[in-house]
């Protein structure tokens, strides 16, 4: 009797999973699979033919300039993400207690996360402009006689990129981080009060590890996000100047779909996909060091 | 019981999938009601081009549809970027309505002769485009065919504020090179204009082109030839006119603003502007662009210093192609010469001159100049359209050398390269290049 019930409780648990297997199934694992098919091809879409080329692509990669040019990129625009992740930490601690505006600031600080991306690029593009942006303008006003030039120099652009970046991220990383602030037992801060902790010491001793579990999923979510994420460089910079913000993630773009080279894409993806991986391992070893449950 | 387990599963993932082609079946049947008509003995033919229908093609449709109520054209817009080629490119692989489309580029066409969409005209007898379209549009063959027609009069040329002209005691060149229209420049800038010259970032090669076509993009040896001479004399006459004259604008502060320059053309910013036949659609705005005076027109500059040497950018456009796996071939041939030798003439107010000699060239002018043609200086346009005997040419290399080649140049005119390493890079990425497509 209560194995049938068993029996028909799984065969309903299939049916609820079942739509989206098939998605994964169709839209994730079998185009997967077909990549790593392609990787070793020199298909080119709309080209009629398609070759077995064995590791082609893979040494080509290896001898690509470009490629170590948006390894590096992709690299620091990656310096975005515990940049950011520290801000939200601070503004967290700071809106979970009541201050002024509380709800507002909240909002404001969540606003750019919902924002287009599109309409993001114009804004900061205008920011960022070198010599009639209000940035510049206001480096200048105080005292910075030669301020950057941002999006127009090739030294600049990546930072400028992680500025904005950093800013996107820190409404989502806030909203997480408000949401461990509020779980942790008020007694623990009380106690630590009792003990004579300062309030610095409270957020670095108490608070910090308590959110820790929180800073884990985030540094994990943020950086395979980051990567992964291309949109927001093709609308302010299309990868330039130069190849000044090329990574990764625009570079298979454009080969992919800019000059057709699907097979060369293909294997830059799974290079990427090897990044993240060894990035994600490597966390998930290293947890055991901070993360505290 | 385990099979009946799999059973389920089977079952479910057959209701799924009978949904998902559902989805799938009702799309296509959608596309048959558009097609619905052929079982009638209409013929529905699809036309995938770039410019927005109200520009001109809703028109020419329109025009064509009352008139034939057996061939019934429908115009479907792409936007002429990566994506909107992409989007293109799929619904031809994959076999969705496409009947006749227009190819903006060489290289773009390359790729869908190769994957077997374009339908060689060679087999229609009744039209002889080389007669029809003038030696122009021998550069849009692949192999020696037309895998479709070129149905645009392209125009690059130098759009100058005539009343500064005058002011500054200048004429409008007939013939110019590149240190001429510098020294314009510097007159200009100091007779009271912001800018001397301002350009789109698109025409910035075009100089370059110029020299590649006429002295080859490859060496004899199969190397690459972007060390000519002319690069270098390029990028330093550009170079010193943003950082030695401050004639146009820096490079960097073009690209980060996404400089409108029509818009300081045409409100009197700058002097002069290097661009092409579009202009006349903005310029004909006068309640946007209201000016006072006129637009005269001049050539493209040379950076030879021989007249002879020159080959200007221009040529033919819109190269329309019929689709090799559509159904309605004939009738798409016959709406395509329609179209070429008059019925485009609707896009002529847009800037699109229709090549077709079956088209009289003053009525062309009128439709493009409309209600505003006292504002144009009209010999120096008609000498720039229709007078000017220098051979012109379409750009036709790989979009990964053109990328190349503005990653390298782009660096320059930042001041984080020389030009010597500038060249040096070009010609090295051009050479791997070479050597991973041969």
């Amino acid at each position: 009797m209560h194995k049938s019930w068993m029996k028909r409780q799984s065969r309903l648990g299939y049916l609820f999973i079942g739509p989206n297997m098939i998605g994964v199934l169709l839209f994730f694992i079998i185009p997967a699979v077909y990549s790593f098919y392609l990787m070793f091809t020199d298909y080119k879409f709309m080209s009629p033919e398609t070759n077995f080329v064995g590791l082609d692509n893979i040494r080509r990669m290896l001898n690509d300039d470009l490629f170590g040019v948006a390894l590096r990129n992709t690299f620091v625009f990656l310096l975005a993400v515990p940049v950011s992740m520290g801000l939200a930490f601070i503004v967290a601690v700071a809106l979970n207690k009541s201050v002024y505006w509380q709800k507002t600031l909240r909002a404001l600080y969540f606003m750019p996360y919902i924002t287009s991306g599109v309409a993001i690029a114009f804004v900061w593009m205008l920011l960022f402009q070198p010599t009639s942006g209000p940035i510049n303008g206001f480096l200048r006003g105080i005292g910075i006689t030669n301020p950057p030039g941002w999006l127009s120099t090739t030294e600049w652009s990546m930072y400028a990129i992680d500025i904005i970046w950093i800013w996107f991220m820190l409404g989502y990383n806030m909203i997480i981080y408000l949401a461990a602030l509020q779980e942790i037992p008020e007694e623990l801060v009380e106690a630590a009060r009792i003990d004579g902790a300062r309030p610095w010491q409270t957020i670095r001793q108490v608070i910090w590890p308590l959110v820790s579990p929180t800073t884990f999923l985030l540094l994990i979510t943020g950086l395979i996000m980051t990567i992964k994420n291309f949109g927001i460089i093709q609308a302010i910079t299309q990868g330039g100047p130069g190849n000044s913000t090329t990574v990764l993630s625009l570079f298979i773009y454009q080969n992919a779909f800019r000059y057709y080279e699907m097979g060369y894409a293909a294997a830059i993806s799974w290079a990427l996909f090897a990044i993240i991986m060894v990035f994600t391992v490597l966390q998930w070893l290293g947890q055991k060091r901070w993360v505290h449950y | 019981m385990r099979i009946k387990k799999g059973l389920t599963g089977l079952i479910v993932g057959a209701l799924m999938l009978g949904l998902l082609a559902g989805c799938v079946g009702k799309n296509e049947t959608n596309g048959g009601d558009n097609g619905g008509g052929a079982a009638e003995g209409k013929v529905k033919l699809t036309m995938w081009g770039a410019v927005p229908p109200e520009n001109g093609p809703q028109e020419v449709v329109d025009t064509w549809n009352a008139e034939h109520p057996d061939i019934q054209v429908e115009y479907v817009r792409f936007v002429n970027d990566d994506d909107g080629n992409l989007k293109l490119d799929t619904a031809l692989s994959t076999g969705q309505n496409v009947d006749l489309y227009v190819n903006y580029t060489l290289t773009n066409l390359d790729k869908r002769i190769k994957g077997g969409t374009a339908l060689d005209l060679g087999e229609f007898t009744d039209y002889n485009i080389d007669e029809k379209m003038g030696e122009d549009a021998a550069s849009w063959k692949v192999d020696g065919k037309y895998y479709g027609m070129p149905t645009k009069k392209n125009a690059a040329f130098f759009a100058l504020n005539m009343k500064a002209l005058d002011q500054a005691g200048l004429s409008v060149p007939k013939a110019w090179t590149w240190d001429e229209a510098r020294e314009y420049a510097l007159k200009l800038k100091t007779a009271g204009f912001k800018y001397g010259l301002v350009q789109h970032t698109a025409s910035y090669v075009d100089p370059l082109d110029s020299v590649l076509v006429k002295n080859g993009y490859v060496k004899a040896d199969g190397s690459s030839n972007l060390d000519d001479p002319l690069v270098t004399k390029w990028l330093e006459t550009l170079n010193g006119m943003m950082k030695e004259d401050a004639t146009t604008p820096p490079l960097g502060e073009q690209l980060t603003s996404k400089m409108p320059v029509e818009n300081m053309f045409l409100g009197g910013e700058s002097a002069m502007i290097n661009i092409g036949e579009w202009l006349i659609r903005t310029s004909n705005n006068m309640t946007e662009f209201p000016r006072d005076w006129k637009i005269a027109f001049a050539p493209v500059p040379r950076l030879a210093a021989q007249e002879a040497d020159m080959v200007k950018s221009g040529g033919l456009g819109d190269f329309i192609a019929i689709n090799s796996k559509s159904k309605n071939k004939e009738a798409a041939w016959e709406f395509l010469k329609w179209y070429a030798d008059g019925g485009m003439m609707p896009m002529a107010a847009g800037g699109r001159l229709p090549s077709s000699n079956a088209v009289d060239q003053q009525t062309a002018i009128d439709h493009l100049l409309g209600d505003y043609a006292d504002s144009y200086d009209k010999e120096s346009l008609e000498f720039v359209l229709y007078g000017d005997e220098t051979p012109t040419f379409v750009r036709s290399i790989a979009q990964e050398v053109v990328d190349l080649r503005a990653q390298e140049y782009e660096k320059f005119f930042l001041g984080n390269q020389t030009a010597e390493v500038t060249v040096q890079n070009m010609v090295k990425r051009h050479n791997d290049w070479l050597k991973q497509n041969q």
